[in-house]
């Protein structure tokens, strides 16, 4: 029942302007991959290009055996939940949630059994009654879940499906859809702006930028390993330097920066170091710690994190972010030297 | 990807044609020189043009429309903004029904307001015909007006007239400098409405026009019923210019799909 | 505190009650009192019954008020069919084309009842375009007497109403949302079956508006009867006319008032209960 899904150098233009470029995507049978990005990464045109709501312009896009380029959408069979749930106003819940299996010319009772059963699993048999107007945010996003499972579609989609709920029921959901996901065994596209969100739900991440697929790996390797600058910035790494390595030895890196910032880091726990490279921390790998060790650096504004301050610190090689601990804080126009937590950092070829 | 079927557009191709071919057929039959209506138009001439800007009736109840439509217009809106905004700012103090009862006067059939209009005009009150006209179109045009005004409204944020307030701007000052600019549109859009409903209008007008005064739709039909020449064809014309002429100055300030909310 | 909170509610109230009485004052004055006086001019007459009786019973009477029923209902659902194929067309069409599309519905709507009416006079006409195209394609052998019948009537009435049911649809089919469409062919619906069982329903208080405004609006049109169909195809507003302008029955005219009245509200009502029930979503 479930099915792997390939895309292979497909590209997409509204009119004259390319949304999508020679993008190619293997999605493995019973997998979640995410694609993330901001607005206008070209994540949801992949998505509505699988859905065939939109047509290629070139490549071709493949669900198992089939071959679904060219196949009008309501042929794809594949459940999508829209980021506006898109529930049938006029239908009740159950036949929400039966529309799908009337369409495949299943007889009126075997339906309405199967949407009870599928409404009990998302916990809504008490409302099947109702209209989608007499629901809240998430029991609409259930309802729309189960309208989209019931088809037992080989193919999932979800398009920023918690965008409009709030902080607390996007957790429980996000949960709830990776639990029914996992036990059906569905091979699943998730859509989403939110890095957290993506990392939570998915087997890999494939995070876009400009029409391009930037990186696509599992969340681990994300976040520890980001390929580029630009992947780096998205997953917080927020301090990048650019430095020239000056002299080796026993894996030992001498390195130099801006302002004549200069580091000593350790192959074994970067792996091998090209000649130029990025250095790119996240704010708690940049330890505040006396003057003369590590970057040198004035502080700045001083913000209390819970677990840690942050520093606003100027250096030579501009600014940066860093943690400080909690028992020593510093106040603004002290002196500090900034040591690199290893893994807490990332090395990014150079800008080319 | 969804394609509208091409057989639903042929058939709103046909129906475009209906829409729009008969207005075709009275522009080209105004222009025969032949003394009967006839289109295509045998020979290409503006005496019927000519004969309908002579025509004194014609002239004279151009002149009564074009007093009525915006006598009429100007009275509605006088009334219908204060009432539409009171509806739009304070509709907890007013009962749910007035909106209801405003568009009575396009729920009641317009023959039926028109001939009881006429016994109160020439019987119980004894108002003369253009005042009368003039109050009938009033009525006619005033759900218009209330309508228009008030989905214009119904977008305004009231928080702004708060701040002018709040700001020290007394609130009958603020009504004229900050809500009123701000629903100009709306005003633009009910006034036009009104105005051409006004100018159309056939069955009020035809109880209370008197002798000598008449307004040009009823012209045009004690026209038509007596002459069948192109005369009628030219002044319907010169009335869709008209119109024309409207939809363009609408065209140009608010954007003409703003008819279709 | 209170106190004063409350005064300046009551003293608001009022402002409120004097901002909409010019307004009122209009539509009691010069529609609801006149009306009611014309509808119980034939109550207070004393002879009531039998007026009323006179009305129905009467075989001409009886023919008009059917005609006029008859030739609404089928005008009704004419504009409802080409109104509704147009308004889907005109929905789905890029920006710009809708744009010029919405004009064109627009224009004959902003032109007059009788510039309207007069145009299928030359057409319909025995010199017009109608029976000139009869005549040359050998269905006619003679001019065919086409103005001055039901037909003329109806023709006319739906070129009139048409462009409104297309202007109440437009906005009706553009606020479904397109991703109800995609989620029912996700879901594997067939284009026809999206269009049955989702747009068409969503459509329905769409489609009762539109027909409540062309059955009222053709049940008591004036103009397009008086020209089209003349004396031999009187309906109740026409006859209405007749009676108080001509053979200045205003009692008869009166009774007939009520009559269109009645009916007219009778229509209304039912439609929108008609509407609710069926679309229970908007309810």
């Amino acid at each position: 029942m479930t099915q792997p899904l390939s895309l292979h150098g497909v590209g997409a233009r509204y009119g004259t302007t390319r949304v999508l470029e020679n993008l190619s995507l293997s999605v493995g049978a019973g997998e979640l991959v995410s694609l993330l990005g901001a607005s206008g990464c070209g994540k949801t045109t992949t998505l509505r290009l699988v859905a065939g709501f939109l047509a290629p312009s070139e490549g071709t896009i493949r669900l198992g055996d089939r071959d679904l380029t060219t196949l009008p959408p309501h042929k794809r069979d594949i459940g999508l939940v829209f980021q506006n749930y898109a529930l049938f106003p006029h239908l009740s819940v159950a036949d929400n949630v039966a529309f799908g299996l009337k369409q495949r010319g299943i007889a009126p009772a075997d339906r309405a059994r199967q949407a009870a059963a599928m409404l009990e699993r998302v916990g809504l048999s008490a409302l099947a009654d109702r209209l989608p107007a007499a629901l809240s945010g998430g029991q609409k996003q259930r309802v729309a879940l189960a309208r989209a499972l019931v088809i037992r579609p080989p193919l999932l989609m979800f398009d920023e499906p918690l965008s409009n709920l709030d902080a607390k029921l996007r957790i429980d959901m996000r949960v709830e859809i990776r639990e029914l996901q996992r036990a059906n065994g569905t091979t699943a596209v998730y859509v989403t702006h939110d890095q957290e969100e993506a990392f939570s739900i998915s087997d890999r991440v494939a995070i876009m930028d400009a029409g391009r697929i930037v990186q696509l790996d599992t969340p681990e390797v994300l976040y520890r390993r980001p390929a580029t600058a630009f992947v780096a910035r998205f997953v917080g790494f927020e301090n990048l330097l650019p430095m020239t390595v000056s002299s080796r030895q026993d894996g030992a890196v001498m390195a130099e920066g801006a302002g004549g910032v200069s580091l000593t880091l350790d192959e074994r726990d970067f792996g091998p170091i090209p000649d130029r490279f990025v250095l790119a921390t996240r704010p708690e790998g940049l330890v505040v710690g006396p003057p003369g060790r590590g970057i040198p650096a004035r502080l700045g504004l001083r913000t209390y994190l819970g677990r840690a301050y942050a520093y606003r610190c100027e250096t030579p090689a501009g600014a940066l972010v860093a943690h400080g601990a909690l028992d020593a804080p510093q106040e603004p126009g002290a002196a500090a030297g900034l040591a690199v937590v290893p893994s807490l950092s990332a090395i990014l070829p150079a800008a080319a | 990807m969804n394609r509208t079927h091409p057989a639903l557009i042929a058939g709103a191709a046909v129906v475009y044609l209906f829409l729009l071919g008969p207005l075709v057929v009275v522009v080209g039959s105004s222009f025969s020189t032949t003394t009967f209506l006839t289109f295509p138009p045998q020979g290409l001439s503006l005496r019927w043009y000519e004969n309908a800007l002579a025509n004194g009736a014609f002239r004279a109840s151009f002149v009564t429309s074009m007093q009525v439509a915006v006598g009429g217009t100007f009275l509605a809106l006088l009334v219908g903004i204060p009432a539409a905004y009171a509806m739009a700012r304070r509709r907890q103090a007013l009962p749910g029904f007035l909106g209801l009862f405003f568009v009575l006067p396009i729920l009641i059939p317009e023959i039926v307001t028109g001939f009881s209009l006429l016994r109160l005009a020439a019987v119980q009150v004894g108002i003369p015909v253009l005042p009368a006209l003039i109050l009938g179109h009033a009525l006619l045009v005033l759900p218009y007006c209330v309508r228009v005004v008030g989905a214009s409204l119904a977008t305004f944020d009231f928080s702004a007239e708060e701040a002018a307030i709040s700001l020290g701007c007394p609130p009958l000052k603020t009504f004229f400098t900050v809500v009123l600019p701000n629903i100009r549109s709306g005003i633009i859009a009910a006034f036009v409405l009104a105005f051409i409903t006004s100018l159309n209008d056939v069955s009020i007008s035809v109880f209370l026009t008197g002798p000598g005064i008449s307004t040009l739709p009823i012209q045009i039909l004690t026209y038509v019923e007596q002459f069948f020449d192109p005369t009628v064809a030219a002044v319907s014309v010169l009335l869709m210019v008209l119109t024309v002429a409207v939809m363009a100055i609408v065209e140009r300030t608010l954007g003409l799909t703003s008819f279709t909310k | 505190m209170a106190k004063s909170s409350k005064a300046s509610d009551r003293q608001g109230a009022a402002a409120t009650w004097l901002l909409v009485a010019p307004a009122l004052a209009i539509v009691a004055g010069l529609l609801v009192a006149p009306v009611a006086n014309t509808a119980t001019m034939p109550l207070t007459s004393g002879r009531a019954v039998a007026l009323y009786q006179r009305f129905f019973t009467g075989a001409f009477n009886q023919a008009v008020t059917l005609r006029t029923l008859e030739i609404a209902a089928v005008t009704t659902v004419v504009s409802l069919v080409l109104g509704f194929v147009a308004a889907y067309v005109v929905a789905r069409a890029p920006q710009k084309a809708r744009s010029i599309l919405i004009v064109a519905a627009v224009f004959p709507l902003l032109t007059g009842t009788v510039v309207r009416s007069f145009a299928f006079m030359v057409i319909l006409g025995r010199n017009g375009l109608a029976n000139d195209f009869l005549q040359k394609v050998g269905l006619a052998s003679a001019p065919l007497q086409m103005l001055y019948t039901e037909f003329a009537v109806i023709v006319g009435l739906v070129y009139l109403f048409t462009p409104l049911m297309i202007v109440s649809l437009v906005g009706v089919l553009e606020n479904i949302d397109p991703d109800l469409s995609r989620a029912a062919a996700s879901l594997g619906a067939t284009p026809g079956a999206v269009f049955r069982q989702v747009i068409l329903p969503l459509a329905v208080p769409g489609l009762i508006v539109g027909s409540v405004l062309v059955f009222t609006g053709s049940f008591t049109a004036f103009a397009t009867p008086q020209l089209l169909g003349g004396e031999q195809q009187t309906v109740l507003a026409t006859l209405l006319y007749q009676k108080a302008m001509v053979s200045f029955d205003w009692m008869g005219a009166a009774t007939i008032a009520t009559v269109m009245v009645v009916i007219t509200l009778l229509v209304v009502v039912a439609m929108t209960m008609l509407a609710r029930r069926l679309n229970p979503a908007t309810g």
